[in-house]
């Protein structure tokens, strides 16, 4: 028995059987996916994490506090920029006061009395940190001599209406302070690149560490609702004109990016249904298949679904996005089935006759159809991305799965007593086209050729070019409020770039320490010769043990009784207030307090106080675990080639320090290459593979030619139309063109196939064409409708995905058809009926 | 001592406002459209100064003196004399302080939102008196020989460096003292003499450092 017939009697006679198997496999997907799923929403899985960039970007998005930030900006009115310098305080205290906010940084910390007497905690063990030599020049300003020199000094100075020896005096009594902090200011200049205050002062930033758990989907909604909240209330007290209270950070993103996909999901699922509902009743006047459609589909997503979340364990959000791929190829397969099953009715076979017949006739072209997909999507496990890899396999799968339950289950929706179609004007017209294309193809293929061979030129010509946009922007939902913010922020402030990471992690402090120091002489060294434009370094954070111990002894000969002896008759004398100086004498107790070897070595992380707005600049280099830090490098322009990647890659490592080099920029540029390998290698690889199918498929030289030039006929149209609508290629869209030429394969298949072996032309290639066309339609209905999706990539993938289809259907049509006409001429039945 | 000095000045503080008759908004309008166009009639000038400083760092007032040049609306150059003499340039963008007894000079950036702009600002307050109200709250007194401006600060920043400054003008509305009380409780007294009007040579607001001259830049460039 054929396999065709034992499909027909199962599906037939054992229906209660079937549909038992189908409750099954439905429970154990249910049951899988219930007790198994997790999602992985993170945008960084999308790329190959092969490269060490990207890894880099993982870690600091996950060990770095940053991720927990939030940027506030207020924005006035030209005019309202007084009122807004006095309404800034008062933003910032009520920021303050908010249950999820857990710092604030308002401006400079050494701008306020609390700022300075945090650095001034901290300064023992910084001091205590200092090379050997430097902590030996800057101890030497206790000898009684120097002391009496420098207050002398900044006596008259003051006397001479210096503004500087007063700051001085407050700030760093003993003249200890300031060596103490000077490798941490000296490296410190990105801080002057990013003020808190627009220059026109129409806006004012406003950084805040929030308390949330976790950075899941969820969490993150849940924050930017009770921040939302806060924004609304947060105008209170202003008494200018128009005031927007901008947010921005990972949170805010988070929280529009996981709320835009469930809009995305719900939209382009009720788009896509109706659209592809309205073209099958248009095509065959029926609902109940159309149903047995989606839920052969919606199974096959199921069976998919669960086989991933056993393969991996966890899926990408992005990979679940396949859903709406699978759809758009499964249709294919339903339609065509369907088509050929309504048309044996109408040729009246029986019910059971007309689904093997169906099956017999197309199943063979539904399995190479799926198999030519799966194995263009299961390329994308070349791609060395999590993201992309789950949704090449997912895709694999689900295809798979697609087209044998279009051959089993769909048949459970069509009932043996329903009428076949009186009247199909669809049919009619197909035939009418196909008729006269079979009779005469040399006016279409003549006509189509040009075109399809002009918009090729268009589209392989490197003029006009088709653009690349290798940025997050494009990951981005469309009206994002945090995009908003952020370009705001960026117009706002003076013109600056993300510098590159430079993340180093120690196995113990000292080693740490040591790292740090050999990378900021390098550095140092680079930028002297314009190789970079600046940096800065945690290297005067990094605590040296070994330093401390050393000069902890040093300490020990110093007579601390003399000095503060020393310090108080010189204040005397130079008429100096005791009581200003407290903190010089507080800072001589710790010194002396710390000569004790029993002592432990102290600690700036346990000095500094919680609150303080200085753990803003620490966090920057600080994972929260202490030995993990990073660095930046600001270069001389703005990072936009893979060149200026490889030429940082090459210049800022330092030979026996482990460094991973990272950040957007960076990485992005650094995906180039693999951007590009994406779009052509793989999608090339698959090109082959396909060809080589269809030669062994065919095995008619020019039947084959046909085909492959019908494929790049399509592509080239595609890339044609891509830079004519000005359509840019983005990390995502980049799959359209594997899509597209799965999809314009089977529709190659399918007519090829069909013209080859069938003798009744009415039947086979008619009956075939119109399924096709309606295929063709729902698929670019179905991608099309991803076109509304909030989500940039998604809804690029869907308008190229549907400008692709339309031009592999179009190509097939209008070229593949009358060139077979042309190369392997066929009579029509009517035409054996006039010769005979 | 600086205590007693301190009440001192606190009960004259007290006792001046007492004898002064404040003027009504529609006065105080009038003087300064008076003022702003007495100045604009003369926007050079030059006088004698004298200066007493109360901070919180010494326990004796700082004295000092000498002569100021100013030219509308930012141009200055102050010479104080003396045992610790210092000549402080400033044209608007920069600013220069010299001291010749070290041979040392500050430089300093003006008008990037250097934190020394509300200083500046507060220091020629009392010289330029135009569009005062923009950058302050303004009341004005009749006192026995002219008219007294207290004015408290609008801006943040400005409010950062000092509290209230009072500035004492005579008839012909030329500044003949000024007290700036600062938020750290510092204050500081200046009284002016020897006023003349008429053009300065350009050469005075500018400063090119001696040879040999240590020149730091403490707020970096």
């Amino acid at each position: 028995m054929r396999i065709s017939d034992f499909i027909a009697r199962v599906v037939t006679q054992r229906r209660g059987l079937v549909w038992c198997g189908v409750a099954a496999l439905a429970t154990v997907c249910i049951a899988i996916l219930a007790t198994r799923i997790r999602l992985d929403s993170d945008v960084l899985n999308i790329l190959p994490a092969k490269f060490s960039s990207i890894a880099g970007l993982k870690i600091y998005d996950r060990d770095f506090e940053q991720t927990r930030e939030l940027t506030f900006a207020l924005l006035c009115d030209p005019a309202d920029v007084d009122r807004l310098e006095e309404f800034a305080p008062i933003f910032a205290d009520n920021l303050r006061h908010q249950p999820w906010c857990e710092r604030v940084l308002a401006g400079s910390p050494m701008e306020t009395p609390e700022g300075i007497r945090d650095l001034q905690s901290i300064a023992v063990p910084l001091l205590l940190n200092l090379e050997p030599a430097a902590f030996d020049e800057t101890m030497s300003i206790l000898q009684p001599a120097k002391m009496r020199e420098r207050l002398r000094r900044l006596h008259q100075q003051i006397e001479a209406g210096s503004p500087r020896p007063e700051f001085e005096l407050s700030f760093d009594p003993l003249g200890l302070i300031a060596p103490a902090l000077k490798p941490f200011a000296e490296r410190n200049a990105l801080e002057e690149e990013q003020p808190l205050t627009s220059p026109d002062r129409t806006m004012r930033v406003f950084l805040a560490v929030t308390n949330q758990t976790s950075i899941s989907a969820f969490e993150c909604q849940r924050l930017m609702r009770q921040v939302n909240a806060f924004r609304a209330q947060a105008r209170e007290g202003w008494e200018g004109g128009p005031l927007e209270v901008l947010v921005t950070g990972r949170s805010a993103y988070v929280a529009e990016i996981s709320l835009s996909m469930r809009y995305d999901i719900v939209a382009t699922l009720l788009g896509s249904i109706l659209l592809v509902g309205i073209i099958f009743f248009f095509g065959f006047h029926r609902w109940i298949p159309l149903l047995g459609m989606g839920f052969s589909l919606l199974l096959s997503c199921l069976v998919a679904l669960a086989l991933g979340l056993l393969v991996f364990g966890r899926l990408s959000m992005v990979a679940v996005g396949f859903c709406a791929i699978l759809v758009g190829l499964g249709v294919d397969f339903a339609i065509l089935i369907f088509g050929r099953y309504q048309q044996a009715r109408t040729d009246s076979e029986s019910h059971r006759d007309a689904i093997a017949t169906s099956v017999a006739k197309l199943g063979r072209a539904v399995f190479f159809g799926a198999l030519t997909t799966a194995v263009g999507f299961l390329a994308l496990v070349l791609s060395g991305s999590m993201g992309f890899s789950q949704l090449g396999v997912l895709i694999a799968i689900g295809i798979f799965f697609a087209g044998l339950f279009m051959c089993t289950i769909l048949f459970l929706f069509i009932r043996e007593r329903q009428a076949p179609l009186r009247h199909d004007w669809v049919f009619e017209i197909v035939k009418k086209y196909v008729r006269w294309s079979v009779r005469r193809p040399a006016p279409v293929l003549i006509f189509s050729t040009a075109i399809l061979f002009l918009l090729s030129a268009i589209g392989f010509s490197p003029v006009p070019p088709l653009h690349f946009e290798a940025s997050t922007r494009s990951l981005e939902p469309k009206n994002s409020r945090a995009s908003h913010a952020l370009e705001a922020i960026m117009h706002k402030m003076p013109m600056r770039w993300e510098p590159v990471l430079a993340i180093v992690q120690g196995r113990d402090p000292q080693e740490l320490h040591d790292d740090w120091q050999e990378i900021s002489a390098h550095w140092s060294a680079l930028q002297a010769a314009g190789k970079i434009k600046s940096f800065s370094t945690p290297a005067a954070l990094c605590l040296s043990p070994n330093s401390m111990q050393r000069n902890r002894e040093r300490l020990r000969a110093i007579n601390f009784q003399t000095t503060r002896q020393a310090l108080e008759e010189t204040l005397d004398a130079e008429g100096f207030s005791r009581d200003s100086f407290a903190p010089a004498f507080t800072l001589l107790d710790e010194l002396q307090r710390v000569v004790d070897p029993n002592a432990p070595l102290l600690n700036w992380r346990n000095q500094l106080p919680k609150s303080s707005s200085w753990w803003f600049l620490i966090d920057r280099y600080f994972a929260r675990n202490p030995l993990l830090t990073t660095g930046f490098v600001t270069t001389n322009e703005p990072i936009s080639t893979h060149a200026q990647a490889e030429d940082l890659g090459r210049d800022l490592p330092v030979a026996g320090v482990p460094m991973i080099l990272s950040g957007w920029s960076y990485a992005l540029a650094d995906l180039l290459p693999w951007s590009h390998r994406q779009l052509l290698i793989i999608s090339a690889l698959m090109a082959i593979f396909d060809v080589s199918l269809l030669a062994i498929l065919y095995r008619d030289l020019r039947l084959w030619t046909i085909q492959v030039i019908t494929l790049a006929f399509a592509i080239g149209a595609m890339v044609a139309s891509m830079k004519l609508l000005h359509i840019y290629l983005n990390l995502l869209n980049v799959l359209s063109f594997r899509l597209v030429l799965a999809i314009g394969v089977d529709y190659g298949i399918y007519v090829v196939l069909v013209w080859q072996k069938t003798r009744e032309l009415e039947h086979d290639v008619a009956g075939v064409v119109k399924p096709v066309i309606l295929a063709g339609l729902t698929a670019i209905s179905g991608f099309g409708s991803l076109g509304i999706a909030r989500n940039p990539s998604l809804s690029g993938l869907g308008i190229t995905c549907a400008i692709g289809i339309f031009w592999s259907l179009v190509a097939t049509i209008f070229f593949t058809l009358p060139a077979a006409a042309a190369a392997k001429p066929k009579l029509w039945r009517e035409d054996k009926i006039d010769m005979r | 001592m600086r205590k007693i000095l301190f009440a001192i000045c606190t009960l004259i503080g007290l006792i001046v406002p007492a004898h002064a008759e404040p003027l009504s908004p529609a006065d105080l309008k009038s003087l300064l459209t008076q003022i702003q166009d007495k100045r604009g009639a003369a926007p050079q000038m030059q006088a004698d100064f004298q200066e007493e400083k109360f901070i919180h760092l010494m326990t004796k007032p700082i004295m000092s003196a000498g002569k100021v040049w100013f030219q509308a609306p930012d141009k200055f150059r102050r010479e104080v004399k003396g045992n610790s003499p210092s000549v402080t340039v400033g044209d608007g963008q920069q600013l220069w302080i010299y001291y010749p007894n070290f041979k040392s000079a500050e430089h300093y950036s003006l008008g990037k939102r250097s934190p020394l702009d509300a200083t500046i600002a507060a220091l020629l307050a009392g010289l330029n008196l135009q569009n005062v109200e923009s950058n302050y709250r303004v009341t004005a007194s009749k006192i026995d020989n002219g008219y007294q401006l207290d004015l408290v600060p609008r801006r943040p920043s400005l409010k950062r460096f000092f509290q209230r400054l009072s500035v004492q003008i005579n008839a012909e509305s030329r500044a003949q003292r000024t007290e700036m009380l600062q938020p750290n409780g510092d204050r500081i007294v200046t009284t002016y003499s020897n006023h003349v009007t008429g053009p300065i040579p350009p050469s005075t607001f500018e400063f090119t450092p001696p040879p040999g001259t240590e020149i730091t830049t403490p707020l970096g460039k």
